[in-house]
């Protein structure tokens, strides 16, 4: 579960991003929408530790992540958020398998192969393990990305435009794994979107103006 | 893992880093060639001068003397009269002369007329049969013995000169009585006996031809009047009197004598004395431009592979930020990517290095077999100089940290979020 309060970023001083407070419960979804421009994927990036806010506080698992120095925000990051982006990106020389191994490498120290396996096939993708990422269509990327979120086990999951590269029966496929699998996991799944395809599934929702 | 994904990355783009591998390969492959060879000939060439203060001989080049008398690579400069060297060479300086008389050769390897001190110079010792002691007993060197498979009790006849083509004395066959160890100098590759064999084989009319200028041995123009005389085959012996000699090397007692001698001798003598140690130094440092030419040439090549993997990283970077932000994002810290970028540069770097060393040694396996036809000069590729090349290895790395240094500041410095964006 994730909570914020009172997140303010600016990235020059005249212009100042007041993004409203937040709470989601693992296992359910928030969805976050508003037009171009609102501030949509910097308040996912600040979700996501990826910046850093002029002030406020996040709370993922009861740990304010801006208390975080940034080695730890790494690691914390690493374990404890699953992001999913609009364009998904690879390590291109690994093997779609590598490429989930190396995720839990890098937040934990181990190759957890035996997980990676089960989520690729949980996601259908388990025959494509040994190609690489650029071998794979568009909608197997997403699922992969999804796939490489998931590794650790996060409490929050995180999916910027996760839809608008795809097709619809792509885009209700991703959407249904998504929900799915953040259940399934037990993680706070936020999705940052302008995708009305998805805008009428879902009712809890927040959106930035 | 993170070694793991370096080395996947550079195969990743394999055109990339051939071509770096290749520069460094072959900066470094001249360099380790340059770097063995020089010090092989060094070690050869001063070996070969232990024991030995001055050479005695014709006047003429001194170098020539040197190289001829010492290393068996040039022709001589020309007869000197034994009786007159003799006065010299049982001079209270002296602790040891060496007189050399050059006659023929044996399928190129030159027969050389000394006595058995040349052995004991050489730390040469006789580990077949004995030291030749008739005329026309020979000691061969062991790379003869086992080039020309060459037995104790063979007999064989010399060719006139240096050219193994030259005219073949037929009046008397050499008789091989005994073989020499190894000793990894000039020795090897001579067939030794003594001087009167030498005078005997070309024996005519010392006495008349000592005055008529007759050129010397291994120069156009000597003449050999052969057969004139050979009704008497008497044993020539070293009291025959006016005969000549090639050169005599002397090792001093008094070390006075190494300063002094070469002025006195070539104000009182038809002959000169030179100093191997100068005349090889001088040679070295003729050696030594061509040396430094070619080391510039492959320290430039080194140059040009850091300048194409810095190139090559940095445009893999330009490529790869999205990669840089997504290993961030699954939890890398900074300082990870920054290993990433080293390690790939630097195992670029030990792989040319690697290759380079390997490909050095075939240049010289094949170096040595070239200079072995033509110089009787062997060089060994498994010889392995830790210093110098331990030197090379680390500025090979230095060159791999060099290259990368910028590409991983960046890749430190990398903002995650503002790649995410904008990609």
């Amino acid at each position: 579960m994730i909570t914020t309060k009172n997140i303010k970023f600016s990235y020059q001083k005249q212009q100042e991003f007041i993004f409203p407070d937040l709470y989601c419960e693992a296992g359910s979804t928030l969805l976050i929408t508003g037009d171009s421009g609102k501030g949509k994927t910097t308040y996912l990036h600040i979700l996501g530790g990826l910046l850093k806010p002029k002030s406020g506080s996040i709370e993922i698992d009861k740990q304010n992540m801006l208390e975080l120095s940034e080695g730890k925000l790494d690691k914390f990051r690493g374990k404890n958020i699953g992001l999913v982006l609009q364009k998904s990106h690879f390590i291109s020389a690994l093997t779609v398998l590598e490429n989930l191994e190396m995720a839990s490498w890098l937040a934990t120290g181990e190759k957890n192969t035996t997980r990676a396996k089960k989520l690729l096939d949980q996601l259908d993708i388990v025959n494509q393990a040994n190609k690489l990422p650029s071998q794979l269509s568009i909608g197997q990327q997403q699922r992969v990305s999804i796939a490489r979120a998931l590794m650790n086990e996060p409490k929050v999951l995180l999916a910027d435009e996760p839809t608008s590269s795809l097709d619809d029966k792509n885009a209700e496929k991703v959407i249904e794994l998504l929900t799915s699998l953040s259940k399934e996991y037990k993680a706070a799944l936020l999705i940052v979107t302008h995708d009305s395809r998805i805008k009428e599934k879902f009712s809890n929702k927040i959106t930035l103006i | 893992m993170i070694t793991k994904l370096a080395w996947k990355n550079i195969w990743f783009k394999p055109l990339n880093t051939i071509l770096s591998v290749i520069l460094l390969t072959s900066s470094v492959a001249i360099i380790t060639t340059l770097i063995l060879v020089e010090k092989q000939f060094e070690e050869k060439f001063t070996k070969n001068i232990d024991g030995v203060d001055l050479v005695m001989g014709a006047q003429g080049s001194p170098l020539q003397l040197i190289l001829s008398s010492v290393y068996h690579v040039d022709a001589p400069t020309g007869n000197i009269s034994y009786d007159s060297a003799k006065v010299w060479m049982q001079h209270p300086f002296v602790e040891k002369a060496i007189p050399l008389a050059f006659g023929d050769n044996y399928r190129g390897f030159k027969i050389l007329g000394t006595t058995a001190d040349y052995l004991d110079k050489y730390e040469a010792k006789i580990v077949e049969g004995k030291i030749f002691e008739k005329n026309f007993e020979v000691v061969i060197g062991s790379d003869i013995a086992q080039k020309l498979s060459l037995k104790i009790g063979d007999e064989f006849f010399g060719s006139h000169g240096d050219a193994a083509e030259g005219h073949v004395h037929e009046e008397y066959a050499y008789k091989v009585v005994g073989i020499a160890a190894p000793s990894g100098k000039v020795v090897d590759n001579l067939i030794l006996c003594t001087i009167p064999s030498v005078w005997q084989m070309h024996a005519d009319h010392g006495h008349q031809e000592a005055e008529t200028e007759n050129p010397a041995h291994g120069e156009e123009g000597h003449i050999h009047v052969e057969g004139d005389d050979h009704n008497h085959h008497h044993e020539v012996t070293i009291d025959e009197p006016g005969m000549e000699i090639t050169a005599v090397l002397l090792k001093f007692r008094n070390k006075m004598g190494i300063v002094t001698w070469p002025r006195i001798i070539a104000q009182n003598t038809k002959m000169q004395v030179a100093s191997p140690a100068l005349e090889v130094n001088r040679l070295f440092s003729l050696f030594g431009i061509g040396i430094q030419a070619l080391q510039y040439l492959a320290y430039g090549i080194m140059l040009i592979s850091g300048i194409s993997i810095f190139i090559a990283l940095y445009n893999t970077l330009k490529e790869r930020k999205n990669e840089f932000a997504l290993l961030r994002v699954n939890g890398a810290k900074r300082i990870q990517l920054t290993q990433l970028v080293l390690i790939e540069s630097l195992l670029l770097c030990i792989v040319g290095f690697i290759f380079g060393t390997i490909l050095g040694r075939v240049a010289i396996l094949w170096i040595s077999s070239t200079a072995e036809q033509d110089f009787k000069m062997s060089f060994n590729p498994y010889e392995f100089l830790w210093e110098k090349e331990g030197v090379l290895f680390l500025l090979t790395v230095g060159v791999g940290i060099v290259a990368a240094l910028l590409p991983a500041i960046k890749a430190y410095k990398l903002n995650i979020s503002k790649t995410l964006a904008n990609a």
